[in-house]
């Protein structure tokens, strides 16, 4: 029993994808379907209701196995760029894998989704990140002992505030990253972040000011086997059991210049992008949820005894037409949120012949010391965020960003009234198909939670698409200065480096008060 | 049938809401883990107090109250913990139908169970023997005695004592919500019982068979406002304690709108409770039969328990991905409200069964 989206092709169902169209090849996504479908068949359902079960037992335990069975079908590297080594993708792939994945469990999707995010921010980093961690975690997936990556900036005083620039300003930001000759010393506490227990690198967000949390946000890749980092609890879920969330301690865990992803007070910007880039994953986690309830609930009303006579009910029949429909309209969203990102926000700067060209020298030649350096200097850095000037504008990441959290909150709510309303038609009495459904349920409510609340989302669509605002999305131009010695940066000093940037966009407009963010 | 005085039925609640708040809230955590003696423990509080057999007649160890007594009482003990106020009301419902001489039999502190199910399908009745099999029966594992009732056009219900003779209970493992009344899958193959008495009455403060679906949908109504409340008290509390953006939560609209429908959907309830059947013993308030009595119960427990699902899931919101976290207890009565909308029947057979019993009172003469 499958929906629509089995019988007909992404080609069909989204007319914008084509072969060999820029970064997103409608043929090698169709391959990518395929291999995350058969995997999810073979691996990820059969185990789903014993993982949960056990991971209900001890938050902590974690399967291995079926990371490595995942690590096989390329499900670490989709969106690791070719020079990489990986496939490439961006979030039109994330999604599809995505709605695949959690079709069969979502907590087990999660394990590959959480790795995904933690890459993201790597991706703004350019060129420099390709050879490093990147790189690595290709090799893992071909090892039997797979890396896998996280993404930390929830604290525990601050979770929707740190997804908003303008909340983070007024953020209780208790983490903080202190320069230190060579790199900074991490102190602090992030919580509730995915895949936190388990992975090999984790790339996290701090303040280098607490002070001035949104100036001086900074994205860091931090070794996990880095002294003073620890895992300071995993924490027991209502549902998505199966990836766990740690909360994550350091203390004056040292972390070198080298590590530092993109520039020193970028983070804000990168924040923004990333989550532009994550929430129509979220969107297809949410659908990929649903589509798992219909497909269950349908499966049971056609195949047991117990079920014998409902579908002939026009209750039932109407039901299931809904739940089709807002499967339906749900992937329309995400995908519609992905594609607008791949193609006009993110999509130009992969794709940039001076990216490319650097694609095709040799990664033996790009790992040279020398060459390593000038990717990773400062220059270097300044040039990758002039790349992003060049080949998007804040007007279309922050529409972007609105399409995505359109389709991540739309999403969240249909995986919330689809696995209620199949949950509903079972009843308590049916057999195994019950529990499977009571999961999924539990696993569907964190969609409407994390990357942003749904309510936060929806204030997003307000100022992006109703308000047509454009957010300070994009890092400055040019570096502001953040030395401790100077005088603290205003919001004046940087929205006048916006304001001067050669760039495409140009008007920022910061958000006014109407509507609180929670 | 009870004569309680206002000033009593006030003293019994604030009883039932200590009862709450003292002893079942704290431990609300052990309750659904399904710690036996932790359920135990708090069983053994509710049988102090007499709530076990609050229907029946002093004769009776009971405390005969009124089934509108019951109910508040009911709800009280929910916002402690929801399963424990499953137990209350599948105890009292499954002795309320017991024969004296069979009641006699009952030790004192024994925890029954009364378990709806379908006849034919689920359970087949011949000769004095049960057969058939039934999941996710609430509260019947590690319960004293069963009454099978078997919901229809004639209600029927039939007692087996724990551990009798072809009689399997597994512990349903998958259950979601309401984990203090620890669901069984049943096995029944050619098990003895006995008739629980059919009619309007079986005994001095027992409750006819015929209004005992009734009563659970009542029950069951009860229970879905007590966990809403407890889901609107602590989402409150949250949000006024709770920073973000520099304020506390509350102040902003996003959270302050969901906390508002939630006090909207529980200021209902006095008008939903209103409607609730308060004598399902036989007789109906003036103007009333048995068939709009059932209706009315199926109406308040449909309204009652998709209001406690709502807030609910909006508390869990409120709180955000700490909601999400066992150790909040407020993802937890999000699981109880779901099940509430589950039992006896999930909220679609309850509209279904609305508007058969609206059709055939309108074409029968069963109403008049």
């Amino acid at each position: 029993m499958t929906s629509i989206a089995a019988e007909r092709s992404l080609h069909e169902q989204f007319p914008r994808l084509v072969p060999g169209g820029g970064s997103v090849d409608v043929r090698e996504l169709e391959r990518l379907r395929a291999r995350a479908r058969r995997f999810a068949e073979v691996h990820v359902r059969p185990r789903a209701l014993e993982i949960d079960r056990r991971t209900g037992e001890d938050p902590s335990w974690f399967d291995w196995e079926l990371v490595r069975a995942g690590a096989e079908q390329g499900m670490l590297s989709f969106l690791i760029p070719k020079p990489a080594g990986g496939a490439g993708g961006l979030a039109t792939q994330a999604a599809v894998v995505m709605e695949e994945l959690c079709a069969a469990c979502p907590g087990i999707a999660l394990i590959f989704g959480a790795h995904a995010l933690g890459i993201s921010p790597l991706l703004l980093g350019g060129p420099s990140q390709w050879d490093g961690v990147l790189a690595e975690l290709v090799a893992s997936e071909r090892s039997d002992k797979p890396l896998l990556m996280a993404c930390a900036i929830t604290e525990p005083d601050a979770g929707t505030d740190v997804e908003d620039p303008e909340l983070l300003a007024r953020a209780r930001i208790t983490s903080h990253a202190r320069r230190v000759p060579g790199g900074f010393r991490l102190s602090g506490t992030k919580r509730f972040i995915s895949n936190g227990s388990v992975a090999r690198w984790i790339t996290l967000l701090m303040a280098t000011d607490p002070r001035r949390p949104a100036e001086t946000w900074t994205c860091f890749l931090l070794d996990a086997r880095s002294e003073g980092f620890a895992v300071s609890r995993v924490e027991h879920k209502m549902g998505q059991r199966a990836c766990p969330a740690a909360e994550l301690t350091f203390d004056e865990v040292f972390v070198p210049d080298e590590r530092v992803v993109g520039r020193e007070g970028d983070g804000a910007a990168a924040t923004m992008i990333v989550l532009a880039c994550s929430r129509p994953p979220v969107g297809a986690i949410a659908t990929g949820i649903a589509r798992g309830a219909y497909e269950r609930v349908l499966g049971w009303l056609e195949e047991d005894r117990a079920a014998r006579g409902l579908l002939g009910r026009q209750h039932v029949q109407l039901a299931l037409a809904s739940m089709e429909e807002e499967i339906h309209l749900a992937r329309q969203l995400y995908m519609d949120a992905a594609t607008e990102l791949d193609h006009t926000a993110l999509g130009g700067v992969l794709s940039h012949p001076s990216v490319r060209a650097l694609g095709h020298v040799p990664a033996s030649i790009r790992g040279r010391a020398s060459v390593r350096r000038l990717l990773s200097s400062d220059r270097a850095r300044d040039a990758t965020v002039a790349l992003l000037h060049r080949t998007t504008s804040e007007r279309a990441v922050t529409r972007s960003l609105a399409l995505s959290s359109m389709a991540k909150a739309r999403g969240g709510d249909v995986a919330m009234r689809v696995t209620g309303a199949a949950l509903e038609l079972v009843g308590l009495r049916a057999g195994p198909v019950r529990a499977e459904l009571e999961k999924l349920w539990r696993d569907a409510k964190l969609t409407q939670i994390y990357e942003g609340t749904n309510q936060l989302n929806r204030l997003e669509v307000y100022r992006g698409l109703c308000h047509r605002e454009t957010i300070g999305c994009l890092p400055p131009l040019h570096p502001i200065h953040l030395d401790t010695d100077r005088r603290a940066p205003t919001n004046g000093d940087v929205r006048a480096h916006l304001d001067a940037a050669d760039t495409p966009t140009h008007t920022h407009t910061s958000a006014n008060g109407d509507g609180g963010r929670s | 049938m009870s004569t309680t005085t206002a000033a009593e039925r006030f003293e019994l609640r604030a009883m039932a809401r200590e009862l709450a708040h003292r002893e079942l809230a704290p431990r609300a955590p052990g309750l659904d883990r399904g710690d036996p003696g932790v359920l135990d423990g708090c069983w053994s509080r509710i049988v102090e107090v007499g709530l076990d057999r609050a229907l029946l007649s002093e004769q009776h160890g009971g405390v005969q109250l009124s089934v509108l007594d019951l109910l508040a009482t009911i709800e009280e003990l929910a916002v402690g913990d929801g399963g424990i106020a499953m137990c209350v009301l599948l105890c009292n419902a499954a002795l309320a139908t017991l024969p004296d001489e069979q009641l006699a039999d009952v030790p004192e502190g024994a925890r029954w169970a009364l378990v709806p199910a379908a006849p034919g399908t689920e359970l087949t009745i011949s000769d004095g023997q049960i057969d058939g099999h039934l999941a996710c029966a609430l509260a019947a594992h590690g319960a004293d005695g069963l009454v099978f009732l078997l919901d229809g056009p004639a209600p029927a219900a039939w007692a087996v004592g724990a551990g009798a003779p072809g009689c399997r209970l597994e512990r349903d493992v998958a259950q979601l919500g309401l984990r203090a009344a620890p669901a069984a899958s049943l096995e029944l193959a050619g098990v003895h019982c006995a008739p629980a008495p059919g009619g309007s009455r079986a005994h001095s403060g027992g409750v006819g068979v015929a209004s005992v679906p009734a009563l659970l949908r009542a029950g069951t109504a009860a229970i879905a406002h007590g966990v809403a409340r407890r889901a609107h008290e602590m989402a409150l509390e949250y949000a006024h304690a709770r920073q973000q953006g520099g304020v506390a939560i509350i102040e902003h609209d996003a959270v302050s709108d969901m906390l508002s429908a939630m006090a909207v959907r529980l200021a209902c309830w006095p008008q939903v409770a209103a409607d609730a059947p308060t004598s399902p013993d036989g007789t109906h308030p003036e103007g009333h039969t048995q068939r709009a009595h059932g209706r009315q119960a199926l109406a308040v427990k449909i309204a009652a328990t998709d209001a406690a699902v709502a807030s609910t899931t909006d508390a869990v919101q409120v709180f955000g991905g700490t909601g999400y976290m066992v150790e909040t207890g407020i993802e937890k009565l999000m699981r109880d409200a779901k099940y509430c909308q589950l039992f006896p029947e999930p909220n679609w057979v309850a509209h279904d069964e609305l508007m058969r019993s609206e059709r055939a009172g309108r074409a029968g003469a069963e109403d008049r």
